[in-house]
């Protein structure tokens, strides 16, 4: 792969072109996989409560995203290292087990959700619970054991793409556009429990801890050098714009089609009834293929991931294809996050609120990710030139700062009753 | 054995006990096989302070200086120096055969050879559990469910660290020698080691040396090493062993393990291993070794010192020297200086006291080892029904058997901290 891109570094513009297409990737594809059950339940959550109201969000969660991915981006192409490494050799071993236990509660809640997307899909189908989530569980496990993921993850990447649906939904259930620019471009905000519970559900799902340790990780096994960081930047951006994109018009299909009927999501059909205007009869049919698609995917992607970092991390063996002897923490943090996840999915709970519970959860962690982030990014011994500017430094911890006040207000007003 | 993470952060006092700072880390300069710790750099309250290692006299809990903190000369870290927590410590360790990668927990110190030495980084859990403080609660949890805390420690001498404090230290190809060290240190590093190292160890050294280091290491693990290696290479280091420690450390393994390697031994060797594993493990017969000095009872004292002279026996087979008779039945006992002091032309039944304390191979060990409490013996006689002479049980074959397990280790260790 390095040799390849090393040859691709001077040449003509055609080349070029090709190495900034090759650059530009990570981000895209980790942005795109933001949108898995998480994203879709909350997003369409969102959407059928407040309607339009919470779409100024999303312009500020893109830019957030967008900071916090490009210095994800910079810190690997300068330091050649993943995040959770850089932790360790900064930090020391307590605070890498502070960071690690936050990554594998945080990311384990987006497994129960992963399972509980897929669970919920195919329940419009008529299929039940107990045996979607065994399968999935099983499938997850037999993957692992044999050790490769190429096809399975591009098959259920393609099927993932049917939420590109939602765009073309917006359109055809034809929306009050100036409505829709003038709410994307005014901010409001209430003081509410319900509210603020969507709003912490979406910065989590959007900004999750698990995509800035994918983002840092995939630009370091690109080999993106220090002179390349013009087009990781690029990358880190667009791929912030594109994955929102998507959340926004999900939003968008669903403040036209569910908001004004009083519909909140409890339940995937009232999701699904979103893409009536595209899909008619068949709405159920395509929701459910799509969100299958993604959360089986992520369910399958995401406990190796966390795994792989927390064992590079506390220096374990992290390979496939191991003898579970040689490599049994990796194997075990698999499996425990698997079948924890089926295991909290069986229970009996809605699982709409499920899924945006543990959106909840991530976004109370994602401070802690990212005050370790800033920490790194502005350390000069690690990033030499390369730490962050002022302007840089005041957005990002201002939007460390807003995530975690946010997260503190909800627990106020959950627990404490403030603010009515 | 101290770890790095045992003794840094602890309070460095003046000699008049006022605190100056903490100790911050400890610098080294990568070279030799266990590099000595040479530079301890302070924390104080005016920032970082380098002094001399030996301008620091570990007491309990805290380290002294040897003179005031404003007598003692700064000194310049090398730029070739190491410094253990900066540099080394949660580093990645890659090993260069495979993708194999770990980590750092915490860096093994020991004193070898009178000076604090670099042996070993930790790279298992229990290190984990060290630096985070909780060795002893890990221990206790993994006691309950039956089993114990594994270690993880890689010899420094198997690790390259780079130039570059960025980069992952290299685990290298083992080539380097453990020799060099006394075989009772060889066995406390390769006890800690894991136990891919530890073969890797045995594979490595000569025979002797690792027979020696062998004998040293807990009986457990000595039956492990021995089933972990190459059948060929465990029966030549069985070999160099005593044959009572060979015989014990056999006893521990499968029978067929066992047969395999006592089959592969050389004729001799085997011979002494056969007869001593006929023995109970538990009794004079199954600790006893079949090395002992006999002398025919017809002997002149002249005549024996020219036959000792000729064997060239072990000093420590030397403090009883056994007469014989024809048949090899013990007749008496006489000590070196009794033959030494005795008229040249004197027979050894003459000189030799012939009230000599003998037990039979079926005799209990812990029997054996009264006896050998009681009456200040060196070493005792085992004889079979018939008063033939079969072995002896010196006083170092018991030693161990009156102690708690494990006592000898641990104190050794508390005395090292």
């Amino acid at each position: 792969m390095i040799a390849t891109v090393d040859r691709l570094r001077t040449g003509t513009i055609k080349r070029r072109l090709l190495r900034f297409l090759v650059i530009v990737g990570p981000g895209i594809v980790t942005a795109q996989a933001g949108n898995d059950a998480g994203g879709i339940a909350t997003y369409s959550s969102v959407g059928a409560a407040y309607g339009y109201s919470l779409l100024w969000m999303m312009v500020v969660i893109t830019l957030s995203l967008g900071i916090v991915q490009e210095m994800c981006a910079r810190m690997g192409a300068v330091t050649g290292k993943g995040l959770a490494e850089l932790i360790r050799e900064r930090f020391g071993i307590r605070w890498t087990l502070v960071a690690m236990l936050t990554v594998l509660v945080a990311n384990g809640g987006v497994v129960v959700s992963e399972f509980a997307g897929a669970a919920a899909a195919l329940e419009l189908l008529g299929v039940q619970r107990i045996v979607t989530v065994i399968a999935v569980a099983g499938f997850v496990l037999w993957l692992v054991a044999r050790g490769s993921y190429r096809v399975a993850e591009r098959a259920f990447l393609a099927i993932s793409l049917v939420f590109l649906a939602y765009p073309v939904t917006a359109f055809l259930a034809g929306p009050p556009w100036g409505e829709v620019l003038r709410e994307t471009a005014l901010p409001s905000f209430r003081l509410e429990g319900p509210y603020l519970f969507l709003f912490v559900a979406t910065v989590g799902t959007t900004i999750t801890p698990y995509m800035q340790l994918f983002a840092q990780s995939a630009t370091v096994d690109k080999g993106v050098t220090v002179q390349e960081l013009g087009a990781a930047r690029a990358d880190a951006y667009i791929g912030a714009v594109f994955s929102n994109l998507v959340a926004y018009f999900i939003i968008v299909v669903t403040a036209t089609t569910l908001y004004p009927q009083g519909i909140t999501v409890q339940t995937a059909a009232d999701a699904a009834r979103a893409l009536t205007p595209l899909a008619g009869e068949r709405a159920g049919l395509l929701f459910a293929i799509g969100l299958f698609g993604a959360s089986v995917l992520a369910a399958a992607v995401l406990p190796l991931a966390t795994s792989y970092t927390i064992c590079g991390a506390l220096g374990w063996e992290r390979r496939l294809g191991t003898r579970f002897s040689d490599a049994h923490q990796f194997y075990s943090i698999i499996a425990f996050l698997v079948v924890m996840g089926a295991a909290i999915t069986l229970l009996p709970v809605p699982l709409i609120p499920l899924i945006v519970g543990a959106q909840v959860l991530n976004g109370f962690l994602l401070p802690v990710i990212l005050i370790f982030i800033l920490r790194l990014v502005n350390d000069r011994s690690l990033m030499g030139e390369h730490v962050n500017g002022p302007v840089y430094n005041v957005l990002a911890w201002g939007t460390t700062v807003f995530i975690g006040a946010l997260s503190l207000i909800l627990l106020g007003v959950t627990f404490l009753g403030l603010g009515g | 054995m101290p770890y790095l993470s045992e003794i840094q952060h602890r309070t460095v006092i003046e000699p008049n006990g006022d605190e100056v700072g903490k100790l911050a880390d400890v610098a080294v300069v990568p070279q030799g096989q266990f590099p000595a710790a040479q530079w301890a750099i302070l924390a104080t309250r005016n920032g970082e302070k380098v002094l001399r290692w030996a301008d620091l006299a570990p007491e309990i809990g805290h380290f002294r200086l040897r003179s005031r903190l404003a007598n003692t000369p700064d000194q310049q870290l090398p730029a070739e120096a190491l410094r253990l927590a900066r540099d080394l410590l949660d580093k990645q360790i890659v090993d260069t055969h495979g993708a194999k990668v770990v980590r750092v927990n915490d860096l093994q110190l020991s004193e070898v050879e009178g000076q604090l030495r670099l042996v070993g980084a930790d790279v298992g859990m229990r290190g984990i559990f060290r630096r985070i403080g909780a060795e002893r609660l890990a221990e206790r949890a993994a006691g309950i469910v039956g089993r114990k805390l594994p270690r993880g420690i890689i010899p420094w001498h198997l690790v390259e660290p780079l130039q570059s404090a960025d980069a992952a230290v290299r685990l290298t190809v083992p080539h380097a020698k453990l020799a060099l060290l006394h075989p009772a240190d060889i066995a406390d590093i390769v006890e800690e080691m894991t136990a891919d190292e530890r073969v890797a160890v045995f594979e490595q050294l000569d025979a002797e040396t690792a027979a020696e280091a062998l004998a040293e290491v807990e009986p457990e693990m000595q039956a492990a090493i021995v089933s972990d290696l190459d059948e060929e290479r465990a029966a030549d280091i069985l070999e160099e062993m005593d044959p009572d420690e060979a015989a014990d450390l056999l006893q521990d393994l499968p029978e067929e393990r066992r047969e395999e390697l006592v089959e592969l031994m050389e004729k001799e060797e085997k011979q002494d291993v056969e007869e001593l594993l006929t023995y109970a493990e538990d009794s004079a017969g199954g600790i006893m070794t079949t090395d002992y000095v006999a002398l025919a009872g017809g002997l002149t004292a002249a005549q024996a010192i020219d036959e000792l002279r000729v064997r060239k026996p072990d000093p420590q087979l030397t403090y009883y020297l056994y007469v014989v008779d024809d048949e090899g039945r013990l007749e008496g006992v006489i000590s070196l200086r009794d033959l030494v002091v005795a008229p040249p032309e004197t027979k050894l039944t003459a000189a030799m006291d012939p009230h000599v304390l003998k037990v039979e191979a079926e005799t209990p060990k812990e029997e054996v080892a009264s006896l050998i409490a009681k009456y200040d013996l060196l070493a005792l006689p085992v004889v079979d029904a018939r008063r033939k002479l079969l072995g002896t049980v010196t006083v170092d074959d018991v030693v161990e058997l009156m102690l708690p397990r494990g006592w000898k280790k641990r104190s050794l260790r508390s005395i090292a901290r």
